[in-house]
C-alpha cells in the first residue's frame, strides 16, 4: 500500500515518539528511499572483507568499532574498502557517538545517493530506540469496525454490528470518567508477540457519530481528560442483540478469547436489549479483567468453595 | 457476494455529505456492505468508517455486499459515485 511506505526521510527525520537525535551529513539524494526491512545491520564484518550475508538493504549502524576500523586504514586501503562497500545498494548509514565519517566516506555516499546520518546517542541506546521504532512501523496492522475505550486502565474494544449501541456505550463510559480512544475505525497493531496496541485514525481523531446528534468531538465536549491516543487492547466485548433461547454465559468459568492478529485476547459476549445498562457491565468486565490479571478468578474460587463445603457436609453426614 | 469496482471522479472526494449519502443508501438494505480502498475495509453503514478512508478524486474503490439485496445496493452506490453524487444531492435537498 502506497500510504504505508516507510521512507528513509520520514522515518529518520520525524519519528514523533522518540527523538533519535540524528542529523543528515551526506547522500541527500537517497532520502526518498524506502525502508523495506525492519532490521538493522552492524557492518563491522563487511568492512573487514567478509561480504557473505551482507544485509545491505537494512539500516547500517556504524558504532565506535566500525569508525575506529575505518580510521586506522591507509587512504589506499580505505578507498578499496569503500569501493566494495558502496558497490552494493546500501540503504543508509548511521554513525553513533557523534563520530563524523571522513570526507572520502561522505564523497562515496553522495556519489551513490546513500544517506549518511550522525547521532549523538551511543550505539546500544540508539539501536534499542531504532529497533523500537522499526518494530512499530513494521508491526502487522488491522483496521476494525468497533469502538475503543480505556476503562479503569484496561483497553476495552467494543465490537458489534452497526446500530447495536457501541458509540452510545462509549459516550456513557466517557460520562462516567473513562477515556475514549476511537470510534468506528480502530487501528490495531501487533507491536510484540503478545502486545496489541490500538488507536484511532489520525484523520478522525476524537470524533464520534451518534445517531440523532451527528458527528461530535469528544475532546471538545468532555475535555482532555476524556480522551487518549492509544492503549493496549486487553479485553474484547462483543455486543449482540439479545437472541431468544440462546445460551449466554452464566457462570464465567470458561475463558473465551477473540483472535486479533493471531493473539487470543480475552473476550466476553454481552447480549444487548432495551433498558439493559451496558456501560456498567463493561465497567465491571474491565474490573473483573484486572482481577484475573492478578490471578483472582471469582467463578472458579466460588466453585472451589462450594465443592469444599459439599465435601465437608458429606463427611459430616 | 456482489462486488464492483469504481473510480471516484468527484473533485471534492468523499467528504461529509457524500459519505452520508453512501451510508444512507447502504442502510436501506439489510445486507452487509463494505467499501474497500487499497486493502482497507470500511463499513458502509458507518459514516466515520467511510470518512476514515480519506477517499479523494481518483481513488479506486471496491464495493462489496453480502446478503439480501446485495446486487441492488452495489448498483445504486456505484451509480451514485459515477454520477458524482449529483442526482442524489438534489433529491436530498428536496427532502
Amino acid at each position: 500500500m502506497n500510504e504505508n511506505k516507510i521512507l528513509v526521510k520520514n522515518f529518520l527525520e520525524d519519528t514523533g515518539v522518540i527523538d533519535l537525535q540524528i542529523r543528515l551529513v551526506a547522500g541527500e539524494s537517497g532520502i526518498e528511499k524506502e525502508i523495506r526491512v525492519g532490521d538493522i545491520n552492524r557492518p563491522g564484518l563487511t568492512l573487514a572483507g567478509f561480504y557473505d550475508f551482507f544485509a545491505y538493504d537494512r539500516i547500517q549502524v556504524f558504532g565506535l568499532g566500525e569508525s575506529a576500523y575505518l580510521r586506522q586504514l591507509s587512504n589506499g586501503q580505505k578507498r578499496h574498502v569503500l569501493e566494495k562497500f558502496f558497490s552494493y545498494d546500501v540503504l543508509c548509514c548511521i554513525f553513533t557517538h557523534n563520530e563524523e565519517p571522513d570526507r572520502m566516506f561522505l564523497e562515496f555516499a553522495d556519489a551513490k545517493g546513500v544517506p549518511v546520518f550522525i547521532t549523538r546517542k551511543d550505539t546500544t541506546r540508539f539501536t534499542s530506540s531504532l529497533v523500537y521504532l522499526l518494530n512499530e512501523a513494521f508491526a502487522p496492522t488491522v483496521t476494525l469496525h468497533g469502538t475503543f475505550t480505556d476503562v479503569y486502565g484496561i483497553g476495552v474494544l467494543l465490537i458489534g454490528k452497526s446500530g447495536v449501541g457501541k458509540s452510545e456505550c462509549a459516550l456513557e463510559l466517557v460520562e462516567r470518567g473513562h477515556r475514549f480512544i476511537a470510534d468506528d475505525v480502530v487501528i490495531v497493531k501487533r507491536i510484540d508477540e503478545s502486545i496489541l496496541m490500538g488507536g484511532g485514525s489520525p484523520m478522525l481523531k476524537y470524533h464520534m457519530e451518534i445517531r440523532g446528534l451527528g458527528i461530535i468531538n469528544v475532546k471538545d465536549i468532555f475535555g482532555i481528560r476524556s480522551v487518549r491516543d492509544r492503549k493496549r487492547v486487553e479485553l474484547v466485548v462483543l455486543l449482540e442483540e439479545w437472541v431468544q433461547n440462546k445460551e449466554y454465559d452464566r457462570l464465567g468459568l470458561e475463558e473465551t478469547t477473540y483472535p486479533l492478529l493471531d493473539i487470543q485476547v480475552p473476550s466476553i459476549m454481552v447480549p444487548v436489549r432495551p433498558g439493559r445498562n451496558i456501560p456498567i457491565i463493561v465497567e465491571t468486565a474491565a474490573l473483573n479483567q484486572r482481577l484475573k490479571k492478578l490471578g483472582i478468578y471469582t467463578a472458579r474460587d466460588l466453585d472451589r468453595d462450594i465443592q469444599d463445603s459439599l465435601m465437608k457436609e458429606k463427611a459430616n453426614g | 457476494m456482489t462486488e464492483r469496482e469504481v473510480v471516484v471522479t468527484s473533485d471534492a472526494g468523499v467528504h461529509a455529505r457524500p459519505a452520508m449519502m453512501i451510508v444512507r443508501e447502504a442502510m436501506k438494505y439489510p445486507c452487509e456492505v463494505k467499501l474497500i480502498k487499497e486493502d482497507v475495509e470500511a463499513d458502509c453503514k458507518s459514516i466515520m468508517s467511510v470518512l476514515g478512508l480519506a477517499i479523494v478524486s481518483g481513488s479506486r474503490l471496491v464495493i462489496r455486499a453480502n446478503g439480501e439485496g446485495e446486487e441492488k445496493v452495489v448498483d445504486s452506490i456505484v451509480s451514485m459515485i459515477e454520477n458524482n453524487f449529483t442526482i442524489n444531492e438534489k433529491s436530498a435537498e428536496k427532502n
